[in-house]
């Protein structure tokens, strides 16, 4: 052996391991039908967890595209927070001591902020009715915004333009829509240029949004955002439904929370808030839509990976118990073996390997099968999300269940006496 | 055999001791006084020279509180190139013996060395090293692998030797040749008959060149018409310069060799040369 080496030895080492994984495989097959009867607990329980996880992971990406990454990252300052709207209870408390935004709340900020960049207003949408000669839209979502709330959210503009810094200022009858209402309203021509009625006012069409489709079946296209001087002019002041909130985005998305820190202090000063008082307004950041998702679906999820997980388990105990009878059937075989100079080492590498390829194989096949149903769900149900690190994890973690299921039967089977071995039929 | 004496060239002084001590008691018993004559016994150091050394080996079994002696105290020397044979009726400990000598079980009691190295002592990894190395064992029953070809269960110890595919599948090819095998090398042992199935064993046996070919009642399976065949080969490996070890309870199969030692109840009834 030559020790300076380290090559032959790898190689040795590499080819010993095949030679036993051919040894593996040999045996496998050698009882098709059994082993793939024996795999069926591993590959149901496999193709379950996966298909939860892919389930799990396809809810949040979804969650992630449609709702958290809307517009570029920014943080809103309303009347009320998430966590309000919790229960009926925290909804009445916030309600009795919740005050609105209003718009000397975003001078107070806009002179003060040092860490936000840009600074913005609106107002919550107002459900109304938008005419435009004999054709009549219902339940259209009419808001106001600040000019630069297009720049924060970084509007996607499918025809025309966004409404200017002076429309705004000189609260000038324009409106920005949705790719809905200028289909409905204008079928057969472009909406840019054309005119709509909202509550008896006639508004010219300026801008047409690029389609953003559907968000848990709820249409985002029906919607007219108006410049919010001319929103507050025409449709009253900004409270209650209307309510006023302020959006901003950081100098510097590395220090974003930084940003959203500094805003809420400053609304703490400017409420008179004393260390320790709840705050009495809420600001809402991308975070807080994950972080809900995971306190709402946390345990849900939890569960509903360990409910198929325990069909794993009951795989790998079957897979044990083959490994067990195995153990006897090749007793004679063990035997021969020990006899030509196998050692336990041997042995137990030969039986452990054989247990690990075939869970191995389970969790392959249980995810191939997993991966499928996903597609099919996708199809036709709801997007499922399944990524290579959860293959990588579902076959590896079938693996190790082999390991642990092959173990006792392995080490039976290395202890064997020999000459008892050889003793059997 | 030269690594074999280096490995025991500078035993440690308790060992030496011991071993010292252990040959002065087979002394005292007048055991091997012949070879004692013959100045063979001991190489050096108290080690033997001998291919296989037994020394006062006692093999006891514990039945519930009974102790049952299969083996009480035997004592004997082979040398290299000896064909042996060792007979006796069912229960007198044959089987014990020669399990002991193929390092399948250790004695309760007493020495035994292979190659000047001292089996009796060796855990269980290291008696496979020595069963690898040292024994090539064939069955009465064969003890073929039913699944695999033949040319794969001549390559089997040559697998747990580590030896590379490509040199185990010339050695195995050579070794079934030698048993006039070489155009049955990819059938399974269901394909064969006794007598070829009996000639996989033993190019097995001899794949890896050991120093002792172990043969237990290797015609126990077989016609007498086979079982002739299979001597004859023995008779030829044997003038090969190969070392013979037969068991066997059938006296006609005993005669084929060149010495026999009877056994019974756990003693050496009488150690003959024949031829």
């Amino acid at each position: 052996m030559c020790n300076q080496d380290p090559g032959p030895a790898v190689i040795d080492a590499t080819m010993k391991f095949i030679e036993t994984l051919k040894l593996a495989l040999a045996a496998i097959m050698a009882h098709k039908l059994r082993s793939a009867l024996t795999l069926l607990g591993m590959i149901i329980g496999v193709a379950a967890v996966v298909v939860v996880v892919s389930l799990i992971q396809g809810f949040n990406t979804y969650i992630d595209e449609k709702i958290a990454n809307i517009g570029a990252k920014s943080y809103t300052i309303g009347r009320f927070s998430f966590e309000d709207f919790k229960d009926q209870d925290t909804i009445a408390a916030a309600q009795r001591r919740n005050k609105d935004i209003d718009f000397e709340d975003y001078e107070f900020l806009r002179t003060r902020l040092t860490l936000t960049d840009k600074l913005g207003a609106g107002a919550r949408p107002d459900t109304a009715q938008v005419k435009r000669g004999n054709e009549v839209l219902d339940g259209v979502a009419v808001d106001g915004v600040m000019t630069i709330v297009g720049d924060i959210q970084k509007v996607d503009v499918g025809e025309g333009r966004f409404f200017s810094e002076a429309e705004d200022a000189s609260a000038a009858r324009v409106a920005y829509i949705g790719s809905d209402v200028a289909e409905k309203l204008f079928p057969s021509s472009s909406a840019v240029g054309g005119e709509i009625v909202i509550a008896g006012l006639t508004y010219r069409v300026i801008g047409v949004a690029a389609a953003k489709g559907t968000v848990f079946g709820i249409p985002q296209d029906t919607f007219v955002t108006l410049p919010l001087r001319t929103f507050r002019q025409n449709f009253g002041p900004l409270v209650r439904q209307r309510s006023f909130y302020i959006v901003g985005t950081a100098k510097d998305d590395q220090h974003f929370q930084d940003a959203v820190d500094e805003a809420k202090q400053l609304m703490r000063i400017r409420r008179g808030l004393r260390p320790g008082e709840k705050d009495n307004f809420g600001v809402f950041t991308p975070d807080a839509i994950t972080n809900l998702r995971d306190s709402l679906f946390g345990t849900i999820f939890i569960v509903a990976i360990a409910v198929p997980g325990i069909a794993l388990v009951v795989g790998g105990i079957v897979i044990m118990n083959i490994m067990l009878v195995s153990v006897t059937e090749r007793t004679k075989e063990i035997g021969i073996r020990k006899a030509l100079g196998a050692r336990r080492n041997d042995i137990l590498k030969q039986f452990l390997v054989e247990a690990v390829v075939l869970s191995a194989i389970g969790g392959a096949t249980g995810t191939f099968i997993a991966w499928l149903l996903g597609r099919i769900v996708t199809a036709v149900l709801i997007p499922t999300y399944l990524s290579v690190g959860a293959v990588i994890l579902a076959v590896s973690v079938s693996g190790g269940i082999g390991v642990i299921a092959g173990l006792l039967p392995a080490w039976k089977a290395a202890r064997l006496d020999p000459i008892e071995a050889l003793r059997a039929d | 055999m030269s690594e074999a004496l280096l490995e025991m060239e500078s035993p440690t002084t308790e060992e030496a001791n011991g071993v010292t001590e252990e040959t002065s008691i087979v002394n005292g018993n007048g055991l091997d006084a012949e070879a004692l004559e013959r100045g063979d016994l001991l190489a050096h150091d108290g080690v033997p020279a001998a291919l296989i050394s037994m020394r006062d080996i006692w093999r006891t079994y514990e039945m519930g509180t009974e102790k049952l002696h299969a083996l009480r105290g035997v004592s004997f020397d082979v040398q290299r190139g000896e064909y042996l044979a060792i007979i006796g009726p069912s229960g007198s400990g044959k089987s014990t013996l020669m399990n002991l000598i193929g390092c399948l079980d250790t004695p309760s009691q007493g020495r035994y060395w292979i190659n000047s190295k001292l089996v009796s002592e060796m855990e269980d990894d290291e008696l496979a090293r020595i069963r690898n190395q040292e024994i090539g064992f064939v069955f009465q029953t064969f003890n073929l692998l039913a699944r695999a070809t033949a040319l794969h269960n001549v390559e089997l110890p040559l697998i747990y030797a580590g030896v590379s595919a490509a040199d185990r599948h010339e050695r195995a090819q050579r070794s079934l040749r030698a048993v006039e095998l070489g155009d049955r090398m990819t059938h399974r042992p269901n394909e064969l008959s006794g007598g070829q199935r009996q000639r996989v064993a033993i190019a097995r046996a001899l794949v890896n060149n050991p120093s002792i070919l172990l043969a237990d009642e290797p015609t126990g399976a077989l016609d007498s018409k086979t079982s002739i065949e299979i001597m004859n080969l023995f008779e030829k490996l044997h003038s090969e310069g190969n070392t013979i070890i037969v068991v066997t309870h059938e006296h006609d199969i005993a005669a084929r060799a060149h010495r026999v030692i009877s056994i019974r109840d756990g003693n050496i009834e009488s150690d003959e040369r024949i031829k």
